[in-house]
């Protein structure tokens, strides 16, 4: 065995070591599992994103992640037990059938959430010109909209005042609305790319043009964003606001 | 008849004797009128006004004896007679009237008494020209001699109502066939029928429209020293932890300046307070009293004054009344030990129900985790001494979703554990939610909160992801919280399609004797040799308590929505847990109304009382019984009954005591157990009589006025000048027409005139 080949799995049991693994009697069903979405296009172009997203919420909040996302297909029975989607995407992805479509807004209806993240960065072209023409059959009586920076999103667990991720596509998040809750939330800006971390520790891609600080920025919006698919409003509830606005001014 | 023949005639009226209808009469008069007309015109080109003015004459003359002649006007002689017609004597005989005319003098009905024997001779002259009729009133009016309610003593009367005795002597005896000439009212004016607000104009008709003069005569003069609660002004339902005012107004007379304190009391303890300072020559004063209902129910209240030294009735002293206390919206506490799908749904669920006021605090991170600094979260403290402590009894319930108390060892969670017991117990509402920081998981074995639990949550038992299917127990297939469906088929059914569930705390039934049912139970996990219990409930002391040993109670809602059933059952099962919890009253099987929520004095206490089954439907047949419970805890009354086929008993419970009541009513339902109700009912100390010992003098003033008759007041006046309607002249013997018509001068004036006018015309050159 070659000296660097040893190294890479001494790092890969350190890492297995440090993910969050506790033994739960009760199972699984009440963790934060995430199904990511497979479709025909490149579903899953951040293999390591979630992984890390679940390491760094375990050790962050007090949200209960299980390690790894669950594959989903939307076709299929099962999807209501992952109340969180993750739909990515490098480059354009074929339209969803039908049924498909049907089932994600059923999903969506009943109080599901749905994280999409631009991959490859894209605007107009590529996996955002796909999503959104997705995202208009998904729900056309709530079209994509920025999301306010007032909006609860940004203050569900950390403050936030600034966009983060792999690039900076869009210095904004979007989403779309159902019965007053955010049930779509569009980042085109790689968040993916920003989590993703090789299994020797290192960070898979560089983000630019902010770097460390963009990273550091990116895995706030994905703490938040799942803060958000579980506790909704509820840093809007009455008693917080006083702490929330000392803190903001 | 015989008797008048022989009568002078003593009338007379002009009559006409033509034997031609109207409509000729009319023709002939048009006839005349006419030929007066065509002279006039005939004569336009006169120039000479002397002329024509003696032409026109001459014919108007003509005509009017013409038509004179035509009528036979005649005098028609009449024996006629004046009517005897009646003087009602109305005398009031009404409880107020036991209190003195004046401060220490002799009571009113004594100084009517001394009136009516003193008025005697003066009533007897009116006898010739009218019949007296007397009448004892109070509510209503009655027939009665005058000697003795001139003896009468006492007066008994609950009520006074001028008004419907003026009416009822307008009305009389149906025998006489009189016509009412003046009414002559005896009383003290304290009236509490129509006349209460005094003349207003709608009163004021009404009094015209009786057609004769009402004579008063006021006894009483002073309103003796008393001080009386006369009102309480509240609406009849109040919300839960919102303060109310309740506005006392009190009158006082007598008294010179000195202090009063004025109560409100809730069932024996003083609830609210306030000082009064009594001045000399003011008689109102309006007392706000204001406290905030700490818990739901009916209650019964009570404003008290000190009784003071001298006072003509202490009765009055007091005044209770009805209140119901509803919460607006049912206030729940959320807490979760950590964001979870649980609580996601469950947060979801109660914010969208517009009847729940939902306060959450979750623990988003924990001691071990490390999020960065703290300026940069949006995190604040768990502000666990407001809400565990200070403000818990704020809350209709409680909902622990998984959650630990033991690892925030700065929060000191253990310190309130004790609190929220007794906040169960006295009357409050807590569920404890599954997860693994919950029942033996989260430690609570051996705590304080374990004590009201409604399942063991021993050490030890742990957890299982073995995934399972509920199934109801038999008292879930009758209880509300687990009602998914009407009737019992339904509902096994609508459980069995629901998806199965993948884990839960292990935990203990308690036994029966603690109040613990279980409900729903997972009939493949077996705890210490029994199906594990999913979801149970408990009567402990006053309140209730919930348990729900699974997380994931969501998959109910979201993952059967997927298999096509939609959320429903989740939502139904939620509802009816919370609507459990804080006992709502379309979820108690026993309720228990009082017809009315306060009652006069003397008078029955009506009950209903709705018994339903264990399937929440009516319970036909049940044994129900009901008691009147004092504040000291003695039972003033009992009744009992026996459910109609609507679950409905009526009771009536023989006139109590004055005073303050719990009414405690008990069901024996078939196949089920005994169901116990309370409500609240007042009885009057006092009636309308005896809470006001003035007397009112000026109403009677105005009521005289408002009708044309005389007013005075005893004991200064006697009896005053009394009007009276003139009688009737009625007809009563022979009549006899004389003509005066047929002179022969009418037909000679007539012919006269014709003549001088056929002269005239013919030497003036108008013919």
């Amino acid at each position: 065995m070659r000296r660097r080949t040893l190294l890479k799995m001494a790092a890969l049991g350190a890492g297995a070591l440090a993910l969050p693994r506790p033994v739960r009697a009760m199972g699984d069903a009440s963790r934060l599992t995430i199904g990511q979405i497979e479709h025909g296009g490149r579903w899953n172009p951040r293999p390591a994103a979630l992984r890390r997203l679940s390491w760094e919420l375990t050790q962050r909040t007090s949200i209960e992640a299980a390690g790894d996302a669950i594959p989903v297909r939307l076709g299929r029975p099962g999807i209501h037990r992952l109340p969180m989607l993750y739909l990515a995407g490098d480059g354009a992805l074929p339209p969803f059938a039908e049924t498909e479509i049907a089932a994600l807004r059923r999903h969506l209806q009943y109080g599901g959430f749905l994280l999409v993240d631009a991959a490859d960065g894209s605007d107009g072209t590529g996996f955002d010109a796909s999503v959104r023409r997705e995202l208009q059959r998904l729900l056309p009586a709530s079209p994509l909209g920025r999301i306010p920076r007032e909006h609860v999103l940004y203050k569900s667990f950390y403050l936030l005042d600034h966009q983060g991720g792999r690039v900076l596509t869009k210095p904004w998040l979007e989403g779309q609305v159902l019965s007053g809750r955010l049930a779509v939330v569009y980042s085109q800006n790689d968040l993916g790319g920003a989590w993703a971390r090789g299994p020797l520790g290192e960070w898979e891609y560089e983000c630019t043009p902010g770097g460390d600080s963009q990273r550091e920025t990116a895995f706030r919006i994905g703490i938040n964003v799942a803060m958000y698919a579980l506790c909704t409003d509820y840093k809007d509830d009455a008693v917080h606001l006083p702490f929330i606005l000392k803190r903001r001014s | 008849m015989s008797s008048s023949v022989g009568a002078p005639y003593n009338d007379w009226r002009l009559a006409f004797l033509a034997p031609w209808p109207r409509p000729v009469l009319a023709l002939l008069a048009l006839a005349a009128l006419a030929a007066v007309v065509l002279a006039w015109l005939g004569l336009r080109g006169e120039a000479r006004a002397g002329r024509r003015a003696a032409l026109i004459a001459l014919r108007c003359v003509a005509a009017l004896a013409a038509l004179f002649l035509a009528l036979e006007p005649a005098l028609q002689l009449l024996q006629t007679a004046r009517v005897k017609n009646r003087l009602a004597v109305l005398v009031d005989r009404s409880r107020s009237m036991n209190f003195p005319v004046e401060p220490g003098g002799e009571p009113r009905a004594e100084a009517v008494g001394r009136f009516l024997v003193d008025s005697k001779a003066d009533l007897e002259r009116l006898g010739s020209e009218v019949a007296l009729e007397g009448y004892g009133f109070d509510r209503d009016a009655w027939p009665a001699d005058l000697s003795a309610l001139a003896r009468a003593g006492a007066a008994p009367g609950g009520h006074t109502d001028i008004l419907a005795a003026l009416r009822a002597a307008a009305g009389g005896s149906s025998s006489s066939g009189r016509r009412l000439a003046g009414v002559l009212l005896i009383s003290d004016g304290a009236d509490n029928g129509a006349l209460a607000d005094g003349v207003v104009p709608q009163v004021r008709a009404e009094l015209r429209a009786l057609g004769v003069p009402v004579n008063t005569v006021a006894v009483g003069t002073e309103a003796p020293r008393d001080l009386a609660v006369e009102r309480v002004a509240v609406d009849d339902f109040a919300f839960v932890r919102s303060t109310l005012t309740v506005e006392a107004t009190l009158r006082a007379r007598g008294f010179g300046s000195e202090d009063v304190k004025v109560v409100l009391r809730r069932e024996g303890a003083v609830v609210a307070q306030a000082n009064v300072r009594l001045e000399p020559g003011k008689e109102l004063y309006t007392v706000p009293l204001s406290f905030a209902p700490d818990t739901t129910g009916t209650f019964v209240l009570t404003v008290a004054t000190p009784v003071l030294p001298g006072e003509a009735v202490a009765e009055n002293n007091s005044r209770s009344f009805v209140l119901r206390v509803i919460r607006d919206r049912v206030r729940v506490l959320l807490v979760a030990g950590r964001p979870s799908w649980d609580e996601r749904f469950l947060r979801g669920l109660l914010k969208q129900d517009p009847n729940v006021d939902l306060v959450s605090f979750f623990i988003l991170r924990t001691s071990g985790d490390n999020p960065g600094p703290q300026e940069e979260l949006s995190l604040i403290p768990f502000p666990v001494a407001e809400i565990l402590g200070e403000q818990l009894r704020t809350f209709d319930a409680v909902l622990f979703v998984n959650f630990a108390y033991q690892p925030y060892r700065a929060l000191d969670i253990e310190h309130y554990l004790p609190n929220l017991r007794e906040y169960v117990k006295g009357g409050g509402a807590f569920a404890m939610v599954g997860g693994d920081q919950s029942f033996g998981e989260g430690h609570y074995a051996g705590t304080p909160l374990a004590e009201v639990l409604a399942v063991d949550a021993a050490e030890g038992l742990g957890a299982t992801a073995e995934p399972f299917r509920p199934r109801l127990t038999p008292e879930g297939r009758r209880h509300p919280v687990t009602a998914l469906a009407a009737g019992e088929g339904p509902n096994e059914a609508a459980w069995s399609a629901l998806p199965a569930l993948p884990g839960l705390n292990l935990t203990l039934p308690l036994p029966a004797a603690s109040g613990a049912r279980v409900l729903l139970e997972a009939p493949s996990i077996v705890a210490n040799g029994a199906p594990a219990a999913v979801v149970a409930v408990r009567e402990v002391g006053a309140g209730r308590t919930l348990a729900v040993t699974t997380d994931s109670s969501w998959y109910w809602g979201f993952v059967a929505a997927e298999e096509g059933q939609g959320n429903r059952a989740y939502q139904r099962f939620w509802n009816n847990a919370l609507r459990w919890l804080v006992r709502d009253p379309e979820l108690t099987p026993l309720q228990v109304q009082p017809d009315r929520p306060t009652v006069d004095p003397g008078e029955p206490v009506g009950l209903s009382v709705a018994v339903r089954g264990p399937d929440y439907g009516p319970a036909p047949g049940s044994k129900v019984s009901a008691e009147l419970v004092s504040d000291e805890g003695k039972v003033v009354g009992h009744a009992e009954g026996v459910a109609g086929p609507d679950g409905v008993a009526r009771l009536e419970i023989p006139s109590p005591p004055p005073g303050a009541y719990k009414v405690a009513a008990q069901a024996e339902r078939a196949g089920a157990g005994a169901e116990r109700a309370t409500s609240a009912v007042s009885v009057r100390s006092t009636g309308p009589e005896d809470s006001d010992a003035a007397p009112r003098p000026e109403l009677l003033r105005e009521v005289a006025e408002a009708t044309g008759g005389a007013f005075a007041t005893l004991p200064r006046h006697g009896l005053p000048a009394l009007r009276l309607a003139d009688p009737e002249v009625v007809e009563v013997g022979r009549r006899k027409d004389v003509p005066i018509w047929n002179r022969w001068w009418y037909l000679a004036l007539l012919t006269a005139a014709l003549g001088a006018e056929w002269v005239l015309r013919r030497r003036w050159g108008h013919w």
